[in-house]
């Protein structure tokens, strides 16, 4: 007999969005995500490094619009109970939100390779890491100021931005009701005796401005309250399959 | 560095990474853990990460590693390096990495026999499209299948 032993369970529920559109209060109604575009720049006062701050929403199928380069796609994701890898985590879906970046003379945010021009040209549809064809995409643009230096820095203060952004629905994602959720997800971590024992390693950049990444913040896929790798020397560090899956790595790279 | 879009993967990726999909699903599988590893600039500092990955994989006792790599080119150097450490404590091992005919392997050693393209492109080139090179679920079920008969030869 196969001896197995419970060890962390995580619950993921999915609120599947149908639309988004622009509006005077941010919301999350019944499949319909609702966009105030001014609260953006209120948002940004903090942040001198930012210029400003534009919001786009692309509609599915709609991808012959010019952007910056892609600094990352991020889901909309927020812990209800418990820390990330246990617990409950409430998340959307059919929307994901598009970081782009520039500064004020010209200079696309990336490291080696950009995706500025046309979006249709730039993304592959369908992968792990970007939108379905039928996704809506929240299109975060920044521009910096063009005299501040390409540093870590001002990565992360693009990042950050969008953060403080997605910040607004996470906290009205966390007060769904749960039952309403259109899918649910749930993820035991077994302890086993009898099966062969594996270990992935990822091997993440770490090497400066548009090479780093953020491990276990304090949201899903959030900058707030994780660490870089940078900053920890780029030494390993191991995740529990759960916490790795309900977003402990935040890529700006 | 030879970090491009095309292999970029991105925080959406990680969040919903075929290859954590494919591994916890297979019943013939006890998933550990993810060990998360940068990728410094100096060299000494490469095999300094890569001499700790190996020994903390030797420590909690794994029977078989698969190691991804985000990038290529000067990553590469990294990603030989770790390999190697693994191999030396005899821990059967499958690499993931996108090589085509632009990403071929800076420096190679002998534990690097079994290592799993992720180049979709025709022109096995850094398209930079952002996506075109990502791993995808095939990738990850056949660096499974792959580790799985290494572990089992190991066992032979």
């Amino acid at each position: 007999m196969e001896r197995e032993k419970l060890i962390k369970r995580l619950i993921i529920k999915c609120f599947d969005i149908h639309s988004v559109n622009i509006s005077k209060k941010n919301g999350i109604d019944k499949n319909k995500m609702l966009i105030d575009k001014d609260c953006v720049n209120q948002l940004m006062q903090q942040e001198k490094d930012i210029k400003n701050v534009n919001i786009n929403i692309i509609k599915p199928r709609e991808h012959n619009c010019r952007i910056d380069t892609i600094m990352d796609f991020i889901p909309i994701s927020t812990k209800v109970l418990g820390r990330i890898g246990e617990g409950i985590t409430h998340t959307l879906t059919g929307v994901y939100v598009m970081l782009t970046g520039v500064n004020t003379k010209g200079v696309q945010m990336s490291g080696f390779g950009s995706t500025d021009g046309y979006l249709k040209d730039n993304l592959k549809l369908g992968c792990p890491g970007t939108p379905e064809e039928d996704d809506y995409i929240i299109h975060f643009n920044v521009v910096l100021k063009g005299d501040v230096p390409t540093t870590r820095e001002l990565s992360l203060v693009a990042h950050r931005a969008c953060d403080i952004f997605i910040q607004q629905f996470r906290n009205i994602l966390k007060m769904k009701d749960g039952r309403l959720a259109d899918e649910i997800h749930e993820y035991v971590e077994r302890k086993s005796e009898n099966k062969k024992r594996i270990v992935v390693i990822k091997q993440v950049a770490g090497q400066g401005a548009f090479h780093d990444n953020i491990i276990l913040p304090a949201e899903p896929s959030g900058v707030k309250g994780g660490r870089s790798i940078i900053d920890m020397g780029n030494v390993p560090v191991i995740l529990s399959p759960n916490e790795y899956r309900d977003g402990a790595i935040r890529a700006m790279t | 560095m030879g970090l491009g879009p095309s292999t970029k993967e991105t925080t959406l990726h990680h969040f919903r990474d075929p290859l954590l999909n494919i591994i916890s699903k297979d019943k013939d599988i006890d998933l550990i853990g993810i060990i998360v590893v940068g990728t410094p600039q100096s060299n000494s500092e490469k095999y300094y990460v890569g001499r700790r990955a190996a020994t903390l994989a030797e420590a909690i006792q794994v029977d078989g590693v698969i190691i991804s790599v985000d990038g290529w080119g000067n990553s590469h150097v990294d990603f030989a390096n770790t390999i190697e450490e693994i191999g030396k404590k005899s821990i059967p091992l499958v690499g993931i990495s996108f090589i085509g005919v632009q990403g071929k392997f800076v420096v190679t050693n002998k534990y690097m026999d079994t290592i799993v393209d992720i180049n979709k492109s025709p022109k096995g080139i850094e398209t930079e499209v952002l996506g075109e090179n990502s791993v995808s679920e095939y990738d990850c079920k056949k660096a499974l299948a792959f580790l799985k008969l290494k572990m089992k030869r190991k066992k032979e």
